[in-house]
């Protein structure tokens, strides 16, 4: 699978974690919006072509669909065109930004889910939900939920893992030691099975 | 080994056990708690990632770079003009139509969930994973004896290694993974670029059979290893070579994901005793093979004595295996390190292909 990227080293982690914070601020903004005036990398299609189901996939991961997936997508890859980023670290890049950014979304979502359901009873915005637009299968709702309640790095590293990418390419996006990837992983593991099975 | 791994490394044994030391698992394999807690990380590992998992559908790469495209500040990337891209983007999309079989993802993504869940499941063990190669002599007449294992049960190999071209080393690092290694300096008389050849990851999953055992007149396996299975999975890998004007390889660097194996419980000693016992296995063979491979990080590798001749090396303070011909004409270093098992090979001396491994950056 071409998102193990060993030996590899993506970007540390401030990179993407910029890229996801700007993704969460022009959510709702139309994605010509984004034109600017910074030169595109000569490299975009080819890197698109060879990385953009890995991006979505990533991203569905944690939305639970592919349509807003593929809408983080776009955003992931307006980044990267305009990112110097080499291009033999742009898989593990990719994935990484689109990891941060799904789950920005997630995030952004749940709170303006909160936001609407307390307009609507007028009750306070506390009860756990997820808005329809992020959840595409009922019964999963409160994964996304549990998932968007995980510390940010141990988020990550779940998706990231179970996107296929190695102990030490998850180490490495995170920059976390490798040994400590496994606990990391075990942590959200636990908390997230017991949202399945409280 | 008497202290018990972190829980996060028994979570790393059971998804990426070449990860974990060999004191490590030794210790998980005789530990109660351990292993109780091995179980409890997989069968935690294997419910997410059902949850996590989305369904296989293949997206439209086309449409997506369209809208891309429209969202990108001109000038467009470089070769490619606003005025050729409407037509490129329509062949494309009129081929992607036909080629989109949402059945095909389908069953391809429940192979894949199943053979997940199976790994995860705990119920396979890890009882091989490269860490050397050591030389295994023998006669290259035994290789018409040696026991082809499709008599003794059924063979499942997935993944045909789909070896194919890349442009050059970086593209074959990025598809694969790997660090594709450069060479520092060429010997003498190999001169030019090579071709970079890259093969996917293969793996085979052998289920014994004392039936099909019996038939081929080797001894009824042990209880319990009746219906065990054996998965063996390698690469994938990458190898440049530079190609002399007759046509012949001068120089191949080949690097891959060391091969590993593992299997549905049966325990390493049990497998490599009844595999050395089948008919058809030399004894002084299989007497190598059974010292070689006692702690089950050695890849043995066969060796005819009558065609070429090995010698221990170092690569950068790893031991390596040299091999050369008898004849002189062609050499080989083979070495593994932090489970990729690297080659330089080609129509030249000993001396010279450790200089190009000893080299490699």
């Amino acid at each position: 699978m071409d998102l193990v990227v060993a030996g590899h080293p993506t970007p540390a982690a401030p990179g993407p974690v910029a890229v996801a914070s700007a993704g969460a601020r022009r959510r709702d903004r139309p994605a010509v919006a984004d034109r600017d005036h910074r030169a595109v990398r000569g490299d975009l299609e080819q890197v698109f072509r060879r990385h953009y189901g890995t991006v979505v996939a990533v991203a569905a991961r944690v939305l639970g669909g592919r349509s807003e997936a593929e809408d983080v997508a776009q955003e992931v890859f307006l980044s990267f065109g305009r990112s110097a980023v080499p291009a033999a670290e742009a898989g593990g890049w990719l994935s990484v930004a689109a990891a941060h950014t799904a789950l920005n979304h997630l995030r952004s979502s749940r709170r303006r889910s909160d936001r609407e359901a307390a307009v609507a009873t007028g009750a306070p915005a506390d009860v756990p939900d997820v808005a329809d637009d992020v959840v595409t299968r009922e019964g999963h709702a409160h994964v996304r939920a549990a998932l968007a309640a995980l510390p940010r790095t141990q988020a990550v590293a779940l998706v990231l893992r179970h996107s296929g990418l190695s102990y030490a390419d998850v180490a490495e996006a995170l920059d976390l030691s490798p040994g400590s990837v496994g606990t990391t992983l075990r942590r959200a593991e636990a908390a997230l099975r017991k949202e399945l099975h409280p | 080994m008497n202290r018990h791994p972190s829980p996060g490394l028994l979570r790393r044994l059971v998804d990426e056990p070449a990860g974990v030391t060999d004191a490590d698992r030794a210790h998980v394999a005789g530990c109660t708690g351990c292993l109780t807690e091995v179980a409890a990380a997989a069968d935690d590992a294997r419910a997410v990632r059902l949850a996590l998992a989305t369904p296989a559908d293949a997206v439209d790469a086309d449409a997506a770079w369209d809208r891309l495209s429209a969202a990108l500040p001109d000038p467009l990337p470089a070769g490619r003009t606003a005025a050729a891209r409407p037509s490129l983007r329509r062949g494309r999309a009129h081929r992607a139509g036909g080629v989109r079989r949402p059945l095909t993802a389908a069953v391809a993504f429940a192979a894949v969930l199943s053979v997940a869940g199976v790994a995860a499941a705990n119920d396979w063990l890890p009882v091989f994973r490269t860490e050397q190669v050591a030389p295994v002599a023998f006669d290259s007449a035994d290789l018409v004896a040696l026991p082809d294992l499709s008599a003794y049960g059924t063979v499942e190999v997935t993944g045909d290694g789909d070896l194919h071209q890349a442009a050059d080393p970086a593209a074959a690092a990025e598809e694969t993974g790997l660090d594709v290694p450069a060479v520092a300096e060429l010997p003498g008389g190999v001169v030019g670029e090579p071709t970079v050849q890259v093969g996917g990851q293969v793996s085979a999953v052998f289920t014994f059979s004392a039936d099909l055992a019996a038939e081929a007149g080797a001894a009824a396996p042990p209880a319990g290893l009746d219906g065990s299975r054996v998965r063996l999975v390698a690469g994938p890998g990458v190898a440049q070579v530079w190609t002399s004007a007759s046509g012949v390889p001068a120089l191949v660097v080949a690097t891959a994901v060391a091969p590993s194996a593992d299997s549905s419980g049966a325990p390493f000693t049990t497998l490599r005793d009844y595999l050395l016992s089948l008919p058809g296995l030399p004894d002084d063979l299989a007497a190598q093979l059974r010292t070689f491979t006692a702690d089950g990080t050695t890849l043995p590798l066969p060796v005819p004595t009558d065609l070429a001749d090995s010698s221990p090396a170092e690569v950068d303070g790893t031991p390596a295996t040299v091999l050369e011909s008898r004849d002189r004409s062609m050499a080989a270093v083979v070495w593994v390190q932090d489970g990729v098992v690297t080659a330089v090979a080609g129509s030249l001396g000993a001396d010279e292909v450790l200089a190009v491994a000893r080299g490699l950056r």
